[in-house]
């Protein structure tokens, strides 16, 4: 895994945050409690120099780790965070795809529908999957959350001007170009506080985070992040093997996407 | 570790795609979960493994057999950092191609050396955009070479071709690299094949390792800030394109010519005696602005841009211009008014008087309402640049002169 240039990735990121907030009318983050999501939420803090400017969303099936919803309390608290939390209610018998595709995407229209949220920002890395890699960094969805990925806007040189759907919103995604390993670097450099369920318990540890039903830990003995780095330099699996719902099916990703899952 | 960007261009299925994945696989930077995904792939469509497959995510994609959207991946090769950035190659999609090409710093043309394959008007109008969006360094792998015997004779043919082409449309002799290979077999990708023993240059990685990263950016030393917005507090938030903004230095906010001077600089959310190139900035001026300042260009005193309201410019229209065409330029819109001077032949870089037709090039001028603070491309691309739209419409580039 190539590690990037910290501050070439925190100046394209801090530039696209900024952009988000100067652009749209009402912006709004998803913060899952995952350590992309944070990771963003600490870059947006150094960008506009202490406070995160926008209300962060979790949307909550109320199935997460005890430790996730710790970690939202003490987190929201010392960074205080204008905190929403949308709930969706989760059904037995739904597995992975309908749940992250109905549950959530369901909540999420909701919530954003009540506020007039216009950008959302969200927190998706290009490495994590070959769907996600030809995301662009401002990315239009329409009044249905539809992704409409055969016809993505032009976005040139940086520039995000390319016009949109009035009806819809838009996703922007400043963290696009991490890597994983430039994400946990980023949070050694930073000292970012992170959910202690990447940390190892027993010889095993989450290496992505989702909730309780669908996300099984890796076996791992980093303690700390920087056990996670070297672990990182020589592994050979997928960040997002512990995510049933990846697996369920051929291209459930473009799929769950498409119709406005994250 | 510097990222070089390395988009691939060419016609479609002249083997984008499958150089990617080859060069992944070959250079150990995919895991053997996206390679056997790739290989069920492939198996469940009843082909050959498609190494393609690892890049083009998308049903449709795999499916057709195309690539419909740009994207991404990295290698690491003699300890330089690469990141791939695939394009489509058919007509229809180059809007995408545009975009994905746009961000790269080294471009690498495939074309076929197959039979019918060969070059085609589009390879030739890849190479001008490439020109265009400011890539200074060009590989052309002449490929599929298996299927025409690995002669010397064809890869001279197609080599020979490009480079008049390519000195035609200003690239010099020392800017372009030409490379034998196959995509599908691996030949002369990491090492020199045995099956052109004729070839006495680099394989395809040991060139990009050559040619790795020249310097980016403007050289010019004054100093010129894009103001994206303001903090709530009122303080200007922006980047710094060219020079150094320092605290107590005087300025002036253009196109408003207001003047002012640095009282506080905040760089990656500390406070700061000076900010440099690349850098976002928050600037604290002694003075409230009464303007919106998102567009505004902050230069240095002695030295600013004036507004210009009639632009020397090449386009690349993907539609004719209209009479509402707007202009994208440093993240606002403008109304415009484009009057084409000669059509440039994108197939030969001829340039003569006629009509502007869609996927073709002019020479043109525009005229603008208001004022805009640009720079020639080739003295500080981010504001040499714009974006055409027809309405919601992408609708073309331009680069000013």
């Amino acid at each position: 895994m190539i590690k990037q240039d910290m501050d070439e990735l925190e100046e394209k990121s801090t530039f696209v945050i900024r952009e988000a907030v100067s652009k749209f009318r009402d912006v709004a983050a998803l913060w899952s409690m995952g350590k992309d999501s944070t990771t963003m939420l600490a870059l947006a803090r150094k960008a506009f120099l202490g406070k995160v400017p926008f209300p962060v969303i979790h949307i909550d099936n109320g199935i997460d780790f005890p430790e996730t919803y710790q970690f939202r309390e003490e987190l929201a608290k010392r960074w205080k965070l204008d905190l929403i939390v949308a709930e969706s209610e989760i059904k037995p018998e739904m597995s992975g795809f309908s749940c992250c595709g109905e549950n959530k995407t369901v909540a999420l229209k909701k919530v954003m529908a009540e506020y007039g949220f216009d950008a959302l920002i969200v927190s998706i890395r290009r490495d994590e999957h070959g769907v996600r890699a030809k995301e662009r960094t401002i990315s239009p969805r329409d009044k249905d959350f539809k992704w409409n990925y055969k016809d993505q806007p032009a976005e040139l040189w940086g520039d995000y001007s390319s016009k949109l759907d009035e009806k819809g919103h838009v996703r922007v995604h400043p963290l696009l170009d991490f890597n994983e390993i430039d994400v946990w670097n980023y949070i050694k450099q930073e000292k970012i506080p992170i959910n202690p369920l990447y940390y190892s318990r027993a010889g095993r540890r989450y290496r992505s985070l989702g909730c309780t039903h669908c996300t099984s830990s890796i076996k791992s003995e980093a303690k700390n992040v920087d056990d996670i780095i070297r672990e990182l330099e020589v592994t050979k699996t997928e960040e997002r093997s512990g995510r049933d719902m990846d697996k369920e099916k051929l291209y459930v990703m473009e799929r769950l996407r498409a119709l406005g899952y994250m | 570790m510097n990222m070089n960007k390395v988009t691939l261009l060419g016609y479609k299925d002249h083997g984008k795609s499958t150089l990617i994945g080859n060069l992944l696989i070959i250079t150990g930077s995919i895991s053997e979960q996206r390679i056997e995904e790739a290989r069920a792939m492939s198996r469940k469509l009843g082909r050959q493994f498609e190494p393609g497959f690892i890049l083009d995510s998308f049903e449709e994609e795999r499916e057709g057999g195309l690539t419909i959207d740009t994207t991404r991946a990295q290698i690491l090769y003699k300890g330089h950092a690469f990141e791939f950035i695939d394009v489509p190659g058919h007509e229809e999609l180059i809007k995408n191609m545009i975009s994905g090409a746009s961000n790269a710093d080294l471009a690498i043309l495939v074309v076929s050396a197959k039979g019918d394959e060969g070059i085609k008007d589009q390879t030739l109008r890849h190479l001008f955009l490439a020109k265009m969006l400011g890539i200074r360094r060009i590989i052309v792998a002449v490929n599929k070479m298996d299927k025409v015997a690995y002669k010397k004779e064809s890869f001279e043919a197609f080599s020979n071709r490009i480079c008049k082409f390519l000195l035609a449309i200003g690239f010099d002799r020392g800017s372009m690299f030409f490379v034998p290979i196959s995509a599908y077999k691996s030949d002369n990708l990491s090492s020199i094949s045995k099956r052109m023993p004729w070839y006495k240059g680099k394989s395809l990685l040991d060139l990009m390792a050559s040619v790795a990263k020249v310097g980016r950016g403007s050289t010019n030393p004054n100093l010129r800030m894009s103001v994206q917005g303001t903090l709530p507090d009122g303080m200007l938030i922006g980047r710094v394109l060219c020079g150094e903004l320092k605290e107590g230095q005087k300025v002036l906010v253009m196109p408003q010519k207001s003047s002012y001077k640095v009282s506080k600089i905040f760089v990656r959310g500390g406070a700061a005696k000076a900010a440099r190139q690349g850098q976002n900035v928050a600037v604290e001026l002694d003075n409230k602005l009464g303007f919106n300042p998102r567009g505004a260009v902050i230069c240095s005193a002695h030295n600013p841009i004036m507004p210009q309201s009639r632009l020397s410019a090449v386009i690349f229209a993907v539609q004719k211009p209209e009479n509402d065409t707007t202009l994208n330029f440093n993240g606002i819109p403008f109304a415009c008014r484009i009057r084409t001077n000669k059509v440039i032949d994108t197939t030969t870089g001829k340039r003569t008087a006629g009509t502007l037709r869609p996927l073709g090039a002019a020479e043109v001028t525009i005229e603008l309402k208001d004022g805009i603070i640009a720079e020639p491309f080739f003295e500080l691309p981010e504001l040499g640049r714009f974006v055409l739209y027809n309405k919601n419409e992408f609708a073309g580039i331009g680069i000013i002169t």
